[in-house]
This record gives structure tokens, C-alpha cells and sequence, in this order.
């Protein structure tokens, strides 16, 4: 049953046992640590470290009705791997899936490190020391529309609104970059986290799921004024100002969640269509534009992230009184993306975007971009119906969309020995 | 490739930093000073009362700087301004610190050009373009030829010749109708929906589909088709060219745009996988820039510095090109014959050129800058 091998799992429980006071669940326990004990005017340096200490502990659960990592507010380092299986056939590919989604959840939780033999590899590669601090690590899963076809009798299971990316107006899609069979996003607070739980998961299917490309993404850090102002990306403007809220339920499944007699077979309820799109940027051309155009491309103030003759980030555009676009122009990004009509309301997304840097081209061009997510319950009443919209934009001369691909993520774990896409298995 | 920028002025907002056209005009204005202290000085220090001039007098120093001030001149002919020439440099130099008028607005330091001025450098360009265009149309035969022949160093030659006298019409890009410049010079997109495949796609056709054959083994006898649908496709361009509407929008973007895409697209090796030919595409296209930079000069002559921030930058980009070819037996290098330090001599110089070129739309702007009315108070 389990696909990790007997002598590792066991020492993975005992681990997990041993390791009560690892982790902390979100959202308990801050507040007593806070204000228990009294210790006069730590130093700073105490103090950070206090903070980084508090952070490596932030728990995020990984089995719940839904996948964690859709919905959990963007952890500041993140890495997109597309896998391709090369699985001989389905009970070795759903063996991978289940080692994935056993590991994930470990990994997630908290771990101590074992040695099992001195003489053997050890179990983890200890990266992180003798404990593996969750640090709000999430591990997404989601499956591509190549996993549907006839290699392994998924074609009936297909989820129905799930297709190959489609080439948009503006896209290079470079096929090394694009697609694969299964996409794994993996976020947390630390970079070596990320690293290390990429590094583990690999070790976790090796010789049935193969990586196909990836990519690594980082978040701006909390620059203010408030924290509730957006994040900048790399054309230096606050990005995802408009998301739909996600502490409402009832906004969750009018646009995330598959919502059951929806057209989608029954394992599907519960799950989202989960979209990435490599988007290099040419930020040396950007850089050359004067800041008004920028700020009439995107129709927002570059400093205050305020909607072009407003004052606050978060104010309505309000276009019904500037149907012209005297104000913010037609064109411009926001107001393409999202006219805020209620004809257009179901059509939102909810964007948990990455910025991302990768060196230099051999033009000796910075290859900077944004590696965007849309989550959405409908790609074509959705993100393609914006997208389509967006290839009237000036932007587009500044932006190329270089990879990236369709991919639905199940719904959430039970618990136990469930896995990511075991709704496939009950056939 | 790009469609056109809208051209508002990349003077509409104060810079925490000065630019280097910035610090040029600075230093400009510094020298003038000097010189005029120094005609100052040299005006009040007595003078022996030569010719019964009195010593200390102001009519004689009033008199004896406004004989020998070039600057007057020089300004009361600033192409489009409307501000007076007593008047000139405080209120320059005021929207330039500021980048706001007297009421607070956006403002730009040079006023509006009229769209009309640019009626003889598009006119000239036009004629440019033709003259490339009839080069193309007589050296596709001897592309075809090559490649009847069966004789691959000969027409990977002719095609280098016809692929660069193509890049010579540089700034019609993006503007010529239907498909035409997609079937002479369209690159394969590459589409997961047209099985990974793009170079087997249909579409793909003309100089890149030619490329595509020539350095990937396929025999030159093959691809004689494609040039024989170029030849075709090659006249029609030549008879919708004298038509193709040419904006002053479109025409001051195209001073920067034209080396840009060269950068992203042929320095990169994006648009040249096959050939590598990316120096090649980038000394085309540095060419088709000095001829519209040339048409241009009376309209940048005397705003701001651009013209000779742009004309010093691209002289040197035209030395490195010509260095490269000197130093490659007088033929472009592909971008693997570069030695790592040539490449960087030649990325880094052309990261320079765009630099100075992007202060030419600012400079040509057509139009004031708009006043964004504010939100209707908080509903």
C-alpha cells in the first residue's frame, strides 16, 4: 500500500511522533508565545531570529476538502515543476501520484530527520539539519491533459473543461517550457525549503515522473504602506489589487471550485483548473518607456497602485463615468482585464502570481518575468475569455508569454494513505 | 513584432535622478554660463575708454553681450517652440526640474510638433524602403539559382544577401497589409496544438522557412519552391509599398524600435536559430535606423540633446559592426563566431544605442500631455 519503502516510512512516524512541538498550526499559538515569559528589550538580532523561528514553524495543513496552495495567501519563495510520467502503465503511474502526495504530506507537517543505517543513504537529505521545519510549505498537485490521453485508460476520466494551452495572439511557447503530464507548485517562507521539498519529491517518484521544466518564482517582499497593499511585479506595479476574496465561500464556488452537476465527471468536484503562464518580460524595454505611458498602459498610479484619477489602491475604478477613457484608457491592462460589469463578473480569476528571474538571454537582456497562476473553475469562460480581451493591449509589446500550461488540480486529501487524484482510481 | 507604442512623452513625470541627456543639457547650459561670465568679465574690466566708451556703463555692456550671443539665435529657432526667447531657459528649466507647469500639471519641456513636419522624413523614408525593396526584387534570382544549383555554401550566401536587404526596410514593419511581411520573413510559432511542429506547419513559409532548410541539411534543390513563392510575394510588397500609411506616431517609435527588436530577436538568436545570423539582422537594422534618425535630424535639431546622444551611439555601434566584419574576413560573424569578448563589446554598445534612442519619441511628440481628470468623489 504505502509506496515508501517500509524501513523510511518507519522512521518518518516515529519522526512525526517524536516531533510534536515541530510545528505550529496556523493561526494558534503565536499569541501565547508572545506573551508568556518577559525578557527585557531582547536585541534585535534576538529578535529576528525569534521571528524567522516563529515562521519556520507556520503549519499549513495538507488534506482538507480543497488542496492547500490555491487558496493560502501567497508564501514568499515558490518552484513550478512539470512532470511527464513515464510510468508503464496506470498502477505504477497512480503508485507515483500516491508517493507524491505521501511525501508532500510529511514534508508539510514537519519532520524530524532520521538515520537508519549508518552505512545506508539516509532518508532525508538533510538539507535543513535535523528537523524539517514546515514553514508554511504547500504542496500543490495538479494533472495536465497529456495524463488523459490513452497511455493509461484516463480518457473517460478526463476533466471536461480541461485542454492543451492554446497558443494566444502574442505567445512564444517554447514546447520545452510547455505542458507535462503532472504540475507540482511547492511554496514556503525560505527558498531552502522550497528547494529541499523540490529535492525530496524528486527522490519520492524517481523512475515513473520526470521532470519537464521548471521554473523558480519569488514574491516582492512587504514594502507598505499597509499590509494589505498588493505586492509590485517586475514592471513595478502592485499586481493581483482586484483578486475576488477568498475568505467567501459562496465567491469560491461561483468561481473556483468544480461545483458538482457542472458537466464535470463526478472526482472532479472539488477541484480547480489551475493555469500557469511563463511571461517573460522585457524589462530594459519597459524601463525605457516614460512613466506616464506606463502608468496609461496599466491604469494605475505606479507608486500608489491607485486606479489612474484616484487616490487609494483598493478605490473603484469607476468606468461607467469614464466610458471614453479620458481617465484610464480602454486599452489599458486593468481595465481589459477586468471591466467590472456584471456581465463580466463571472469571468473573474484568482491570480497568485510569481515573479521570476532567470539570468541573462545571449543578448545580454535581464530574463525576468512573471510566472502567472490563474485559478479558475472554467478556463474558457474565464482566463481565455480575459486573455483573448488582453491581445488588444499595448503591453503586449512588452511581454512575451514563453511557456506554461492548462493543468487541474483535484480536490484535497482525506487524510490517511489518500492521495491526489485518487478519484481516478475508483474506476 | 511590435505594433506601435503610443507616444506620450517620457517627460511627464519628475525624475528622482537626472538622465544623461539630463546631465548633458546641464552641463550645456553650465558652459554657456561660463562663457557668458567670461563676456560679462570682459566687459567690465576698463578698457582704457577706447573710443570714449564709458567704464562701468550698462548700455555698453547690454550692447556689447547681445552682439555676441549665439545663444539668442540658437534659440528663437527651437523647432515648434512657442515660448519666447527671453523666456526660454527659466521656463525650461522650471518644467524640466519639476515636470509640472506653473498650475501643477504634466507638462513637457518642448511643446508639440506639428504632425506635418514629419510629411518629408516619412516621404523620404518611403523612398529609402522602395530602393531596398528593388534590391530584394533583384537578388530573390539569384537565391533561386543558388538553390537550383544544389550548392548549399552558395545559397546560404545569396540568402544572407536577400535576408538582409530585406531587414533594410526597418521601419515599414508592422505596417505592411494582410500577411505579406509573415510569408516573406514570418518566424514558425512553435504550437503544443500544431504537435510541437511549427517549422512542418503550412504557414511557414519565405527567408526563415528557406533558413530553416538550408542550415538543418535538408537539400538546397528542396527549398526552391519557397523562393519562387517569394519572388511573388516579394513583388506584391513592392507594389503596396508606395501606399503604406506611415503615422509621425508610428515614425518616431520606429527611431528605437527597429534596433530593439534587433536586439530581442537576433542578438537573442530567437529569430535566427538556424542561421545565427544575428549580427548580420542587426547591422540591417542599425542601417535602416541612421536613415530614419537622418530624416529625422531638422526635427530633433535644437530639443533637448537626443540627436547627439543618438548620433554618438550610433556611430559606435556602427564601429563594432564594422570591427566584427573587419575582424571576420569582411563578412558578419554568426553569433557563435563571436569570441565572448566581442559579444559583449557588442551587446553592451548596443544597450548604449537604446538608451540614447529612447529619448527620441519624448522629443517628437505630437501632442501635449493629456490632464487626467480625477475619480468622481468616493461613491
Amino acid at each position: 500500500m504505502s509506496p515508501l519503502d517500509r524501513r523510511r516510512f518507519l522512521t518518518r512516524s516515529l519522526g512525526a511522533l517524536g516531533a510534536g512541538g515541530v510545528g505550529v498550526a496556523i493561526g494558534a499559538g503565536l499569541g501565547e508565545q508572545a506573551a508568556s515569559g518577559a525578557p527585557a528589550a531582547p536585541s534585535l538580532a534576538a529578535q529576528a531570529e525569534q521571528v524567522n523561528e516563529r515562521s519556520l514553524a507556520l503549519r499549513i495543513p495538507f488534506d482538507g476538502p480543497n488542496q492547500s496552495g490555491i487558496l493560502t495567501p501567497r508564501q514568499n519563495e515558490a518552484t513550478f515543476v512539470a512532470l511527464d510520467s513515464i510510468a508503464p502503465n496506470r498502477e505504477v503511474l497512480f503508485q507515483a501520484l500516491q508517493a507524491l502526495s505521501a511525501e508532500a504530506r510529511l514534508l508539510t507537517q514537519g519532520d524530524t530527520v532520521g538515520v537508519q543505517e549508518i552505512d545506508d543513504p539516509p532518508p532525508d537529505s538533510g538539507i535543513l539539519g535535523p528537523v524539517d521545519s514546515p514553514d508554511s510549505l504547500t504542496v500543490t498537485i495538479a494533472l495536465g491533459g497529456s495524463l488523459f490521453d490513452g497511455r493509461y485508460g484516463l480518457v473517460a476520466m478526463r476533466p471536461t473543461r480541461l485542454t492543451a494551452m492554446p497558443a494566444f495572439e502574442h505567445d512564444e511557447l517554447d514546447p520545452a517550457r510547455t505542458g507535462g503530464d503532472v504540475l507540482v507548485q511547492i511554496c514556503a517562507g525560505q527558498r531552502d525549503t522550497v528547494v529541499h521539498t523540490f529535492r525530496e519529491l524528486m527522490r519520492a517518484i524517481d523512475g515513473r515522473l520526470v521532470p519537464r521544466w521548471t521554473i523558480d518564482g519569488f514574491q516582492s517582499a512587504q514594502r507598505g504602506p499597509t499590509v494589505k497593499n498588493s505586492r509590485r511585479n517586475l514592471f513595478a506595479f502592485r499586481d493581483g489589487t482586484a483578486n475576488p476574496d477568498v475568505s467567501d465561500a459562496a465567491l469560491m464556488n461561483q468561481l473556483i471550485w468544480v461545483q458538482p452537476g457542472s458537466g464535470e465527471p463526478a472526482w472532479a468536484t472539488g477541484g480547480t483548473y489551475f493555469i500557469v503562464r511563463t511571461i517573460r518580460m522585457h524589462v530594459e524595454f519597459w524601463d525605457r518607456v516614460g512613466m506616464l505611458e506606463q502608468e496609461q498602459m496599466i491604469g494605475r498610479d505606479r507608486v500608489t497602485g491607485a486606479p489612474l484619477g484616484g487616490v487609494g489602491e483598493f478605490q473603484d475604478p469607476d468606468y461607467a463615468s469614464d466610458p471614453y477613457g479620458k481617465r484610464i484608457p480602454l486599452t489599458a491592462h486593468i481595465r481589459l482585464a477586468n471591466p467590472r460589469t456584471p456581465a463580466t463578473a463571472d469571468e473573474r480569476i484568482l491570480r497568485r502570481g510569481y515573479n521570476y528571474h532567470r539570468g541573462v538571454d545571449e543578448a545580454g537582456n535581464l530574463d525576468q518575468g512573471l510566472v502567472f497562476i490563474a485559478i479558475n473553475q472554467d478556463p474558457a469562460r474565464q482566463f481565455a475569455t480575459i486573455q483573448t480581451r488582453l491581445e488588444a493591449e499595448p503591453m503586449t509589446d512588452y511581454i512575451t508569454p514563453v511557456g506554461g500550461g492548462y493543468f487541474f488540480a483535484p480536490r484535497g486529501t482525506a487524510g490517511g494513505s489518500d492521495w491526489v487524484g485518487s478519484g481516478l482510481s475508483a474506476v | 513584432m511590435a505594433v506601435s507604442r503610443f507616444g506620450i512623452s517620457d517627460e511627464g513625470a519628475p525624475s528622482p535622478r537626472l538622465g544623461p541627456w539630463r546631465r548633458h543639457a546641464r552641463l550645456l547650459a553650465a558652459v554657456v554660463g561660463l562663457a557668458l561670465i567670461a563676456l560679462l568679465a570682459a566687459a567690465l574690466i576698463p578698457s582704457g575708454g577706447s573710443n570714449g566708451t564709458k567704464p562701468f556703463s550698462v548700455e555698453a555692456v547690454a550692447g556689447h553681450v547681445s552682439t555676441t550671443d549665439g545663444l539668442r539665435t540658437h534659440l528663437t529657432k527651437v523647432f515648434g517652440s512657442n515660448i519666447p526667447a527671453k523666456q526660454y531657459g527659466t521656463q525650461i528649466a522650471d518644467i524640466e526640474d519639476q515636470g509640472v507647469d506653473t498650475n501643477g500639471q504634466l507638462a513637457s519641456d518642448l511643446s508639440p510638433l506639428p504632425p506635418s513636419a514629419f510629411a518629408a522624413p516619412i516621404a523620404a523614408y518611403r523612398a529609402y524602403a522602395e530602393r531596398w525593396a528593388a534590391k530584394v526584387a533583384a537578388n530573390v534570382p539569384a537565391l533561386r539559382g543558388a538553390l537550383a544549383s544544389g550548392n548549399r555554401a552558395a545559397s546560404e550566401q545569396s540568402w544572407s544577401v536577400v535576408w538582409s536587404d530585406y531587414l533594410h526596410l526597418g521601419a515599414v514593419y508592422g505596417l505592411l497589409p494582410g500577411t505579406i511581411d509573415q510569408r516573406i520573413d514570418g518566424t514558425p510559432n512553435a504550437l503544443p496544438a500544431d504537435g510541437l511542429d511549427g517549422e512542418a506547419g503550412t504557414n511557414f513559409s519565405g527567408l526563415h522557412r528557406i533558413e530553416f532548410g538550408l542550415w538543418t541539411g535538408a537539400p538546397p534543390r528542396s527549398l526552391v519552391r519557397w523562393a519562387t513563392q517569394l519572388r511573388g510575394d516579394v513583388v506584391t510588397l513592392r507594389r503596396v509599398l508606395p501606399s503604406v500609411q506611415i503615422t509621425p506616431l508610428d515614425y518616431a517609435t520606429r527611431a528605437h524600435e527597429i534596433l530593439e527588436d534587433a536586439q530581442r530577436d537576433f542578438l537573442s538568436g530567437t529569430d535566427v536559430p538556424w542561421s545565427r545570423a544575428g549580427v548580420l539582422g542587426t547591422a540591417a537594422g542599425l542601417t535602416a535606423t541612421q536613415e530614419v534618425i537622418g530624416t529625422l535630424t531638422p526635427l530633433l535639431q535644437g530639443r533637448d540633446n537626443a540627436l547627439g546622444e543618438v548620433e554618438s551611439w550610433l556611430m559606435q555601434l556602427q564601429a563594432v559592426l564594422n570591427h566584427l566584419r573587419a575582424a571576420h574576413n569582411r563578412s558578419y560573424p554568426t553569433l557563435g563566431q563571436l569570441t565572448p569578448a566581442q559579444h559583449e563589446l557588442l551587446n553592451g554598445t548596443m544597450t548604449g544605442a537604446l538608451g540614447a534612442l529612447s529619448l527620441v519619441p519624448g522629443t517628437l511628440e505630437t501632442t501635449a500631455l493629456p490632464v487626467i481628470p480625477k475619480i468622481p468623489s468616493a461613491k
